[in-house]
This record gives structure tokens, C-alpha cells and sequence, in this order.
């Protein structure tokens, strides 16, 4: 039966997670600050944004001192607790959970959340409210602007164009695994997000490879590895050989597959190193980075509804170098590029060019 | 049985908490204050809590029913999502063509367009299991990847996308919803939060009914009769005059039109607009969990469709109060249903001869379990003259 295997895989992942996760406690007598984040599905093991969400709020949590201005003391502390969302039905409930229960700051984690976001923030005028790659949107998708609410977005073009560059390097120098100046990339849903990474990776390998080309594939999904995992074999069948996921839990699928068929891939998010022998760099959303600096706003008395946005140039975006050794010359020019985004010399596009 | 079969759950996932370092006492604490709103010590309100049960607990009775009555007549619907699917797609369809039309017409339409078209989806593998023999649970299964790809097609790039760049589609129209019981309304202020936090809608008055009519329509309609008799021997049914071929369809429509209905509430009551979460939607697969605890009656399901709504309530608030992850939840539900999948065992034991000691007596408890084996028989021979 479909829905015992389900449950099978499930219980192996509900006992990581037991084991996993605890809510950190708080030091007596001082002035707590609690923060409640609530996952999207994707859970707290995604190796991506859910994780480094968590991240971020466990080291706020941790550190004894977080502020860093005058107006806030000592005795301030920070208490962190996490609810993963089981389903969409989820979200509301969740966010509204916190809510109601007097928290300072309630984070939801990534786009998907939007919606919901801006209900449970319309309801709550008087709570701080954050959301990961989104704003707290109406049904339409157009953002309420609420006060109360910091959307938190990321550059994740700068990430993608890094990684294209060194795709493109390799490829142009024939250090790829098949060398056809084919590569792949794999989204989960066509949203901004991930549509931002993919544009950054093309245009960051056709500047060092003109001759690249670039296949953009979409899973519709974000949680089953299995989707991603054909439509990245589908790539490989039409000679990729460098394969860039940008599609959560379910792109594990794509690292997979890019070992399997022994060719490269590239991770995304947070640093993928561990998940395949395959990944040789990892683009990075500082998502621990974001929700770090929005607790510590309201820590701090500072906190302002509207759009942050993390880039290279303020150290919220990134990338990694993971399982390959990459020549002096391809690091030398990974350094050079990466001032120039920084410098503002470069800017990544945002938007994919529609295929000519 | 049910009931050990939940208490047994509960010992178990107890010692799971225990084994991995957390208080099992402590968490189950938490789902019941989630669940319940009972003894919440950290600040939950209590009146949200039952609130967030009872939404949960809306589309599981429906959606239990579409499994219960096919057991009834030994064939195991496991396409209950894909006709959950179908009939929500369909009620935010004619909820956003028609969406200026008025409650009285449109809110009646979508409804009955959500049961027409879950009818449609079950009627197929109702069809194919009559005719030609295709076994229903590997019709259902295919049917339900037909309907979660063809809601990704509809809601990323297909007609009912809202934009460019989005995964959802236009919110339906005003007309199509379904009224929540208390005023949708943030300066009103009941029990110490904003009225709009209540989300129970009156989808709970439906889910209600459905039970009923489930109930009449199995043992007090000739229809009804002719489901059982065909689940229980579809030999000893057509000597009495029954054709299996048209119960076997009959019953598969439905079936259908209870999840589609399922779907079109959870549309017009919660939702109002089809999202991704749909992609990850559980319910009608929760539901052969529901219908299997409920044992196929009208009560029981009402009964597993309020434990599995508090479950599923009650884990977020487990895990921000304990420290347990929700995913224990899962754990608690799988559980549950192993411990009923090995009374079916046991089931089957009894009936093959020369394995282990059978009693007299087929054991009465076992209905559920009976059920089981009887919808994994062979498709049904009508005879030709």
C-alpha cells in the first residue's frame, strides 16, 4: 500500500527529527524575547532553507549577547521555538499559534507561506512577524504591506551567477566530465526565488563559456526527490554534464542522479557538500544569516516592516567550493567576479531570458 | 479493537519519546492540549485549539465515508485523494467562472460540481472494475497521479494559474464560499482573540449530514443491501437477484461524490483558492486510516475523523511546547494502523486452513479486517446468458 510505505519512510524520518530537535530554554529572570519559527513542509531536514532558518534562530538563542545597541541591556534573552509545518493546512494554524501565545517575533519560512503570513499578520497588528523569500501577500498575491511584517529577501542571483561561473569555467576548459558545453539546471516551481538562481546561473556561464547551453527544467514540486530525480536524468540524457538544483528537499533527487551518472552537481541554499559525492560547489542563501539580524531588530528596538534584502555585497549570499579542487587560475577568477558583484561592476539578471 | 488498537499506539509511540530522550508525558500533554484545548499550560487558548480540530476533522469524515461504503462492498477505494482532487478543482473552477453569481445559485453549484466530478473520477475505476476486471486499487493509485499532475498543470502555467511566476490559482468568488460560524471579523473579540481566528465553517454542518446519509443509505435503503451482499459473497448476491456489475459501479460513484464533496468543502470553507499544499494534500489517504479505525460505520468514522483532526491540531503545539517533533504524530497514526493491519493478519490466518489454531468462530471484531480480505478477492464473474 502506497500509504504504509509513506508511513514507513516516515517514521524512519520522524526518529531523526525526536532525536533532532528541542526547544532551547531561557535564563531566569531576565527579559525574554521569544521567537516562534514555523517551517514550510519541507521540514527542519531539508539541508536548506528550513534547516538554516533554525540555525539562525538557535544562535540568537545561544549567544549571550545579541544586541548591539545601547537601548537594550543585558538582561535580555532569547527564547526560540520551532513548529514544523506536516501540510499546508498547517500554516495558518501554526503561525496563529505563536501568535496568540504572546511571542515577539513569529517567522515563517519561505514563500509558500506568503498568503498565510498576511492573514494571520492582519489579524495580529500588535505582534512582529517575519517571512523568508516572501511578503504577507492577499489571495492575489499582492503584498498588504503590513507594518508589522519584514520580508526578508535574498540576491539569489549573485549565488547563481558565482556557480555559473565556475560551470562555465570548467566547461570552457574542458574539465567538465563530458564536456558537450551543456549543462542543466533544475527548478522546483517556477516562482521568483528560484527563478532568480536559475538567471544568475545562465548568465553567470554563458559570460565565461558563450558557446554554453543552458537547460532549465522544473520539477513542480519541492519535497520528493523522485520528481527531481527524472527530470535531471532527462538533462544528463541530452548531455549535460553540471547540474545546478534549486529545488529544496526534492533537488536531493538531482544530486543523486548527477552521482549516479557520475557527472557534476551543485547545491544549493546551504552548503550540499555532505548530501552526494557529486556536488563540487554550493550557491548559498544566508537565510540563518536573515533571520538572525531580523530577532535581533526586535531585540534591539529597531525592528521595521518592509523588505531586507541579503546579497553579496552585504554578506547574505554566497558560495561554496565543495567536493572538487578547482586550479588557481578558475579560483582566481571566482575572486575577481565576486568583487565585481560586490563592487556593483556586475550585476545579475533577475529574470531568465526567454529562450531565443 | 479500535479502541486497543489506539491505546496500543499511544504505549508505543510513549516509548519512542522515552527511548530517543524526550517526557512522553510531556508531549502528550501537548497533543492533548492541541487537540482538545484540555489543560494547555503555556498559554495556548483552548477555544482555538478545538477550532483548529474541528477544520481538521471536516474533510476526514467525508472523505472516510468514500472509503467506508466501497469496503462495505469488498472493494478498497484508495483513489479517495485523487476524487478529493478532482472535486476541488472542479469547485474552484466553476467558483471563479461564475464568481459574481449569487450564494443562493453558485454556493449549491460548486458543491454539487465537486461531488459530480469525484463521482466521475471513482465512476472510472467503477467501470473498468466491472467490465473488464481492473483491479480498483491499481485503478485508484493511477487515478490519483492523474489528478495530482493535472492540478500542478492547472495551477502552474494551465488556465486556472492566478499570474505568471505563482503556484496558485484566482481566490474563488465571494458567492461560492462557505460561511464560517463566527464573524469573519478582527475587532470583535471573542474568547480573548479576534473573531477571524476561528476558522470552523459551516462545512461541519455538510460533514455531518454526509454521516447521516451514509448511515441510512447502508442499512435502511435496498441499495444498501445490495452493497453488503455483494461485499459479502458476490455469488450468494447474484443468486438473489443483484447484479454485481451495477453495484460495483454504483457504489464507486458514490463513493466519489462523498470525497469530491470533501474536496469542494475544503475549498469553499478554508481555502478558497487552490494552492501547492494541494500537491502534499493527505487526506484522502488519511481517510483509509479513518474509515479502517471508524470500522466502516457511520459513528466510528466520526469518531477516528475527531482523533485524527486533534492529532494532526494537536502536534504543532506538542512540538513548540515539548520539544517533540509533530512528525510524531505520523508515527501515532501509522501505528494505529498497523496495529489494526495486524489484526487482519490474524484474519487471514483463520481463514487458510492448517495455519495456526483456529477457533471456532471467525472472530466478530474483526469486520474491518474481513473487509480487507474480502476487497483484495479476485474482480467479479456475471454470468454471460
Amino acid at each position: 500500500m502506497v500509504r504504509s510505505l509513506r508511513i514507513l519512510g516516515l517514521v524512519a524520518v520522524a526518529l531523526m527529527v525526536v532525536s533532532a530537535c528541542g526547544s532551547t530554554s531561557n535564563a531566569p529572570a531576565a527579559k525574554v524575547i521569544k521567537v516562534g519559527l514555523v517551517t514550510d513542509t519541507g521540514g527542519l531536514n531539508d539541508k536548506s532553507f528550513n534547516h538554516l532558518a533554525a540555525v539562525g534562530l538557535a544562535k540568537a538563542a545561544s549567544t549571550g549577547n545579541i544586541c548591539s545597541s545601547l537601548t537594550c541591556s543585558k538582561d535580555f534573552s532569547v527564547q526560540g521555538d520551532v513548529v514544523e509545518s506536516k501540510t499546508g493546512d498547517d500554516y495558518i494554524p501554526n503561525l496563529t499559534g505563536f501568535a496568540t501565545k504572546g511571542y515577539d517575533l513569529v517567522i515563517g519560512v519561505g514563500f509558500l507561506m506568503a498568503e498565510a503570513v498576511g492573514t494571520v499578520s492582519g489579524t495580529f497588528p500588535n505582534i512582529h512577524f517575519a517571512i523568508i523569500d516572501g511578503a504577507g501577500t492577499d489571495a492575489k498575491g499582492n503584498d498588504l504591506k503590513h507594518a508589522n511584517v519584514q520580508s526578508l529577501f535574498f540576491k539569489e542571483q549573485d549565488s547563481g551567477y558565482m556557480v555559473g561561473v565556475l560551470s562555465g569555467l570548467l566547461e570552457k576548459q574542458s574539465k567538465a566530465p563530458k564536456n558537450n558545453h551543456v549543462i542543466g539546471g533544475v527548478g522546483g516551481i517556477s516562482i521568483p526565488p528560484v527563478n532568480h538562481y536559475l538567471a544568475g546561473y545562465k548568465a553567470g556561464a554563458t559570460m565565461e563559456d558563450p558557446s554554453i547551453k543552458v537547460l532549465i527544467g522544473y520539477s513542480n514540486d519541492f519535497n520528493d526527490p523522485a520528481k527531481c530525480k527524472s527530470v535531471a536524468t532527462s538533462q544528463i540524457g541530452q548531455k549535460a554534464d553540471i547540474l545546478f538544483q534549486v529545488a529544496g528537499g526534492c533537488g536531493l533527487g538531482v544530486l543523486q542522479a548527477a552521482g549516479q551518472a557520475k557527472v557534476y552537481s551543485i547545491g544549493v541554499d546551504a552548503d550540499q557538500k555532505d548530501s552526494d559525492g557529486s556536488v563540487i560547489a554550493s550557491a548559498l542563501k544566508k537565510v540563518d544569516v536573515a533571520t538572525y539580524t531580523s530577532i535581533q531588530s526586535v531585540v534591539n528596538g529597531t525592528f521595521k516592516g518592509g523588505a531586507l534584502t541579503f546579497s553579496i555585497a552585504n554578506g547574505g549570499a554566497g558560495y561554496a567550493l565543495d567536493n572538487l579542487q578547482v586550479s588557481s587560475d578558475i579560483q582566481a577568477e571566482l575572486d575577481k567576479v565576486l568583487g565585481q558583484i560586490k563592487s556593483g561592476a556586475i550585476t545579475p539578471p533577475a529574470d531568465i531570458p526567454p529562450p531565443v | 479493537m479500535p479502541v486497543a488498537s489506539v491505546v496500543f499506539a499511544f504505549v508505543i509511540g510513549a516509548l519512542i519519546v522515552l527511548v530517543t530522550g524526550g517526557d512522553p508525558l510531556a508531549a502528550y500533554a501537548g497533543l492533548i492540549c492541541g487537540g482538545f484545548g484540555i489543560d494547555c499550560t503555556q498559554g495556548e487558548n483552548s477555544a482555538l485549539q478545538l477550532s483548529n480540530t474541528i477544520v481538521f476533522t471536516i474533510p476526514l469524515i467525508t472523505a472516510g465515508i468514500a472509503v467506508a461504503l466501497p469496503f462495505r462492498a469488498g472493494l478498497f477505494n484508495i483513489g479517495a485523494e485523487g476524487q478529493f482532487l478532482a472535486g476541488a478543482i472542479t469547485c474552484t473552477a466553476i467558483g471563479i467562472k461564475l464568481g459574481d453569481w449569487p450564494t443562493a445559485i453558485l454556493l449549491p453549484l460548486v458543491l454539487v460540481g465537486g461531488m459530480v466530478a469525484g463521482a466521475l473520477w471513482a465512476g472510472i475505476a467503477g467501470v473498468l472494475k466491472a467490465t473488464v476486471g481492473a483491479h480498483e486499487v491499481v485503478t485508484t493509485i493511477m487515478l490519483n497521479y492523474i489528478a495530482q499532475w493535472l492540478l500542478r498543470y492547472l495551477i502552474i502555467g494551465g488556465p486556472l494559474q492566478l499570474a505568471e511566476g505563482t503556484s496558485k490559482s484566482s481566490p474563488i468568488g465571494a458567492g461560492a464560499r462557505l460561511a464560517t460560524i463566527l464573524p469573519n471579523d478582527n475587532s470583535l473579540i471573542i474568547f480573548g482573540l479576534p473573531a477571524s481566528v476561528y476558522r470552523v465553517h459551516t462545512g461541519i454542518v455538510i460533514a455531518v449530514i454526509a454521516a447521516a446519509v451514509f448511515a441510512v443509505l447502508l442499512w435502511r435503503t435496498a441499495l444498501g443491501y445490495e452493497i453488503r451482499a455483494v461485499g459479502q459473497s458476490q455469488k450468494a448476491a447474484r443468486y438473489a437477484g443483484v447484479s454485481a456489475r451495477r453495484t460495483i459501479i454504483v457504489t464507486m460513484l458514490i463513493a466519489g461524490a462523498f470525497s469530491g464533496l470533501a474536496g469542494a468543502i475544503q475549498i469553499a470553507g478554508v481555502d478558497h483558492n487552490l494552492t501547492d499544499k494541494y500537491f502534499s494534500d493527505t487526506t484522502g489517504f488519511d481517510a483509509i486510516a479513518v474509515a479502517l479505525l471508524g470500522l466502516g460505520s457511520a459513528v466510528g468514522i466520526v469518531l477516528a475523523s475527531i482523533l485524527f483532526g486533534a492529532l494532526h491540531s494537536g502536534g504543532a503545539v506538542m512540538q513548540s511546547d515539548a520539544g517533540i517533533s509533530a512528525s510524531l504524530v505520523l508515527v501515532l497514526q501509522a501505528l494505529i494502523l498497523f496495529s489494526i493491519a495486524a489484526n487482519f493478519l490474524s484474519a487471514i490466518r483463520l481463514r487458510i486452513p492448517g495455519l495456526g489454531q483456529a477457533p471456532s468462530a471467525p472472530a466478530p471484531q474483526a469486520v474491518a479486517a474481513a473487509l480487507l480480505t474480502e476487497a483484495a478477492q479476485a474482480p467479479p464473474e456475471e454470468p454471460t446468458t
